[in-house]
């Protein structure tokens, strides 16, 4: 359907369906949170959240929908971002920070180390199974649940406080000390676990 | 509060998609860090908004990160030596666990 | 040692029997001291016992169900709703059974010690021997009839371990098998009288099942039918017409073992079993009636086949079977203590016959009378003692047998019609006979195999010894009825009277009527002398007087055959129909069919697992989005 657009032939797909997809969907939403920000519906706060939103879905969606592996880890990393900045609003600070430094950085920089080198992008078009419709429905029914479980209880109304550096600091290494340390035991189990899983095989080594 | 756990819940579906609709490897790696950080956010939102003198979900946040940093390294370890044995990140080729 | 102690009667040779069974490949000597010692140490005990039972008796304390019982409680549901007791019970029949029993035994395991010598599982056979006193020992101290069934089937075990010791010869093995299902099906018997008597009276305790009979608390026809399927497990393990059949075939069994269970013991526990209810019987006549002639028929009828058979132990097997009649004849007249006496005498002098006969085979290793003879110039203790001991069963004076045999047809004479009692007189000259026989052709006479008779020697002491006491008690264990001397041995007043407590049937002796039974057994005997002293030729002549007869004892009135029939015929036919059934519907189309099914299901069904991790991943999601669902809906 695409193809029968009159665009430029030197376009590449993923770039006119973005480009598409910007004057098509998001152009509008801007403009619809805008419109209803000025005329005082929306607090500033809302209207942060609704952006932040709009980002973190449109990334997420590259991250599932995508047939290039290499564009699904960048949605992730938009996605991820977008996240950070739900924290912010949450008045989350720390995690906010901790949430860009792990994610945007180290896990983003793991899984294109991942696809490097097992040479992923061989057949990026084949990246889906077989029971592509029957997920759909079930991502769909998953969703469904949770928004039917959510609208259905009832929630203390109120507004995020925010969580102080120096509190958080306290209660993280006191009351919570030793799953502090085990958790710490538990990156460095898994990072040996990996060594030894992912190296070469030495001569006579058996696995 | 409901707009949060609104766009958690949206986030936690789609990477529940991925999960199972996704043939490589990564890309489900990929998916499910989306769920954990789904999960997260709800963490985070239970915290400031339920339980502000405490804040115990922010540090169960705090955890859920640091294990999903482990687990993605983890898991990489095992998908490279997927790699290396079939030739392919693809989990449908790993299909030797049946009859 | 008093009567409550008694079941340390039984604790040792229990002991002894795991000792000497687990451990006789270590022990020295494989372990036969210690049965030997153990079996010195009941008779020890045991006279103490009976001492200790006597002082009670003669001060005229003892109460039946006093000082002389021991019990703990072995099974107690509901506070005495179901009950069963571990008791021991010990009065005069108790008494006489443990003198016959610990003595018996003893001589047996010192004759053994001689007789097994150099056998394979010769340790083995010492243990067998233990459990089997134990068993014994348990059976005449129970107090319950529950412990009766125990003891009564641990018997029987140890008697068909010990008939089939020789298991490597297909005959033994196949009369153990013989005799252990023979007796079994008297067994059964044993066990539905014992429940019909539980479930009228609530109780097993032998004395209170009395008390309550003699109250009149059964139904009258319930309790005959009762007793008479209690009757069949007598009849079943004291060999009695029709279950006799097992006895003679149980002589491939080693001699000793012979003499102690298949003459001494183990086959009069029908009669103890009988005489220990006689209060109940004497309620019943009926059942009174059915004893006396099951014991008649049995007595005359092996008393014929003994006639004519060619194996000596298997002579003496009919003269037991014909023996034990003559006591239930004499327990069918409701005479205990008459009963008692017999068994008494008769454990001696038969456990001495059939040790005197093992002594034979022991020297000759031929047991078929046609290849002996003229053994007396060898083997002169075994003659002697052999002669005692056919003489003390020919019922001649003074000699053991002669009193006991004596007692039973007196009673006969007066209590019982008069065909009965000639009958049993009949049978009484016939044993004479074949004792005489038996004694003629194994020890007199020209020797008819020389081969045999050059390698025939006199048994060893350990063989003889025993004999030569067995023989003793065989002279001399007929006078315990008189007053003193049953007073002196623990039987006060004489067995007769201390036995039977309620009419006390002090000894009658009646010197015509002894002059004539002792003259009926010396024309037995002479009888006897006359065809099998002279020449062969005269015993052939006697054979081929009437062949046909002759045949018919000879194939023990074919009865076996006719059960072999009925087993070929009725119980193979219903059987192979049971067989097929189970075969065809049972286990094709039952067991195997449902396999089959499975089988096919699981063929079709594993496809379901293809291997691949998404396809888990989505049922798994399927399935936890289902329950999700059912959480919110049951809300």
């Amino acid at each position: 359907m695409l193809s029968r657009l009159p665009l430029p032939p030197q376009l590449d797909r993923t770039i006119t369906l973005g480009a598409v997809l910007a004057v098509g969907v998001a152009l509008p939403y801007v403009g619809v949170v805008l419109v209803l920000a000025a005329m005082g519906t929306l607090s500033v706060a809302a209207v942060v959240f609704w952006m932040l939103a709009a980002i973190i879905v449109a990334g997420a969606c590259g991250a599932v929908f995508s047939n290039h592996v290499v564009h699904a880890a960048l949605s992730l990393v938009i996605a991820a971002m977008g996240i950070a900045g739900i924290f912010l609003l949450l008045a989350s600070e720390f995690l906010a920070l901790v949430q860009v430094l792990v994610y945007g950085g180290g896990v983003t920089i793991l899984l294109l180390f991942g696809l490097m080198l097992t040479n992923a992008t061989e057949d990026p078009l084949v990246t889906d199974g077989t029971q592509k419709p029957f997920a759909f429905g079930v991502g769909l029914a998953m969703g469904a649940v949770i928004v039917a479980a959510m609208v259905g209880s009832t929630w203390r109304a109120g507004e995020p406080m925010v969580v102080p550096f120096a509190e958080l600091g306290v209660r993280l290494y006191r009351d919570f000390g030793l799953p502090f340390e085990i958790a710490s035991l538990v990156l460095i189990v898994a990072l040996v676990g990996a060594i030894a899983i992912g190296r070469r095989d030495q001569d006579g080594d058996v696995s | 509060m409901e707009h949060f756990l609104g766009l958690s819940g949206v986030l936690f579906a789609l990477g529940f998609y991925g999960v199972l609709a996704r043939r490589s490897a990564i890309l489900i790696l990929i998916s499910v860090e989306l769920m954990l950080a789904a999960v997260s956010i709800n963490f985070i939102t239970f915290a400031t908004y339920l339980d502000p003198e405490r804040f115990t979900g922010v540090i169960f946040a705090i955890f859920a990160i640091t294990i999903a940093a482990a687990e993605v390294g983890l898991a990489l370890g095992i998908v490279l030596r997927l790699f290396r044995d079939r030739g392919t990140s693809n989990v449908d080729a790993a299909d030797e666990l049946k009859w | 040692m008093s009567m409550e102690q008694a079941g340390v009667l039984i604790i040792i040779p229990a002991a002894a029997f795991v000792l000497v069974a687990l451990f006789h490949k270590v022990l020295p000597r494989q372990g036969d001291w210690i049965v030997v010692l153990a079996l010195a140490a009941v008779v020890a005990i045991g006279m103490l016992v009976v001492v200790d039972f006597q002082r009670v008796w003669e001060h005229g304390e003892f109460v039946p169900h006093g000082a002389n019982r021991f019990a703990f409680d072995w099974v107690n549901i509901h506070q005495g709703v179901f009950q069963i007791e571990f008791s021991t019970y010990v009065d005069s029949i108790t008494a006489v059974m443990i003198v016959v029993v610990s003595i018996v035994a003893l001589m047996v395991a010192v004759y053994s010690v001689g007789y097994m010598h150099g056998e394979a599982r010769y340790g083995w056979y010492f243990a067998a021997l233990s459990l089997f006193v134990t068993a014994m020992l348990t059976l005449v101290l129970a107090g319950n009839l529950l412990m009766v069934y125990f003891a009564w089937e641990g018997v029987g075990v140890a008697s068909f371990l010990l008939i089939g010791f020789y298991w490597e010869r297909q005959s033994a093995a196949e009369a153990a098998k013989k005799a252990f299902i023979t007796t079994r099906i008297g067994d059964v018997g044993l066990l539905i009288g014992i429940v019909l008597l539980w479930r009228a009276s609530g109780t097993f305790d032998i004395q209170e099942i009395i008390k309550i009979a003699q109250a009149g608390g059964f139904d009258h026809t319930y309790l005959t039918v009762s007793m008479l399927f209690l009757f069949l497990g007598a009849v079943g393990k004291s060999a009695q017409f029709p279950l006799h059949v097992w006895l003679p075939d149980a002589m491939e069994g080693p001699t000793p073992v012979s003499a102690l269970i298949h003459a001494a013991t183990m086959v009069v526990a029908g009669v103890y079993l009988v005489a220990r209810m006689m209060p109940v019987f004497n309620e019943v006549p009926i059942a009174r009636e059915v004893v006396l002639y099951t014991g008649l028929v049995t007595a005359v009828m092996a008393a014929t086949m003994g006639l004519v058979a060619t194996d000596i132990k298997r002579v003496l097997a009919f003269s037991t079977v014909s023996q034990l009649g003559f006591m239930f004849v004499a327990l069918g007249l409701g005479a205990v203590g008459i009963a008692m006496f017999h068994l008494f005498t008769h454990a001696f002098f038969k456990a001495l016959l059939f040790l005197g006969s093992g002594s034979v085979i022991h020297a000759t290793h031929q047991q078929e009378v046609g290849y002996l003879g003229g053994l007396r110039k060898k083997m002169p203790i075994t003659t002697v003692t052999f002669i005692i001991g056919s003489l003390a069963l020919a019922g001649v004076m003074p000699l053991a047998g002669f009193w006991s045999k004596d007692e039973i047809l007196h009673a006969t004479m007066e209590h019982a019609p008069l065909t009965v009692f000639l009958l049993l007189a009949g049978s009484a000259m016939l044993t004479a006979i074949y004792s005489t026989r038996l004694v003629l052709l194994t020890f007199f006479g020209e020797p008819k195999d020389q081969h045999a008779y050059d390698h025939a020697h006199e048994s060893p002491w350990l063989m003889s010894v025993p004999l030569l006491i067995l023989a003793t008690l065989a002279t001399v264990s007929g006078f315990v009825v008189f007053h003193g001397v049953g007073t002196a041995l623990g039987f006060p007043g004489g067995i007769g009277e201390v036995i039977f407590e309620h009419e006390p049937e002090v000894f009658h002796f009646n010197a015509m009527f002894a002059a004539g039974a002792v003259g009926s057994s010396l024309v037995g005997i002479a009888i006897g002398y006359i065809y099998w002293g002279g020449t062969a030729e005269r015993a052939t002549r006697a054979l081929s007087w009437a062949p046909e007869l002759h045949q018919l004892l000879l194939r023990r009135y074919y009865i076996d055959e006719m059960y072999q029939a009925i087993i070929d015929r009725v119980i193979l036919g219903l059987a192979s129909v049971v067989s097929t059934f189970e075969k065809r519907v049972v286990n094709e189309s039952g067991i195997d069919g449902g396999a089959q099914l499975i089988n096919w299901f699981g063929y079709r069904l594993k496809f379901l697992q293809t291997g691949k991790i998404p396809n888990y991943a989505l049922a798994m999601a399927i399935g936890v989005i289902t329950l999700a669902v059912l959480a919110f809906r049951s809300e």
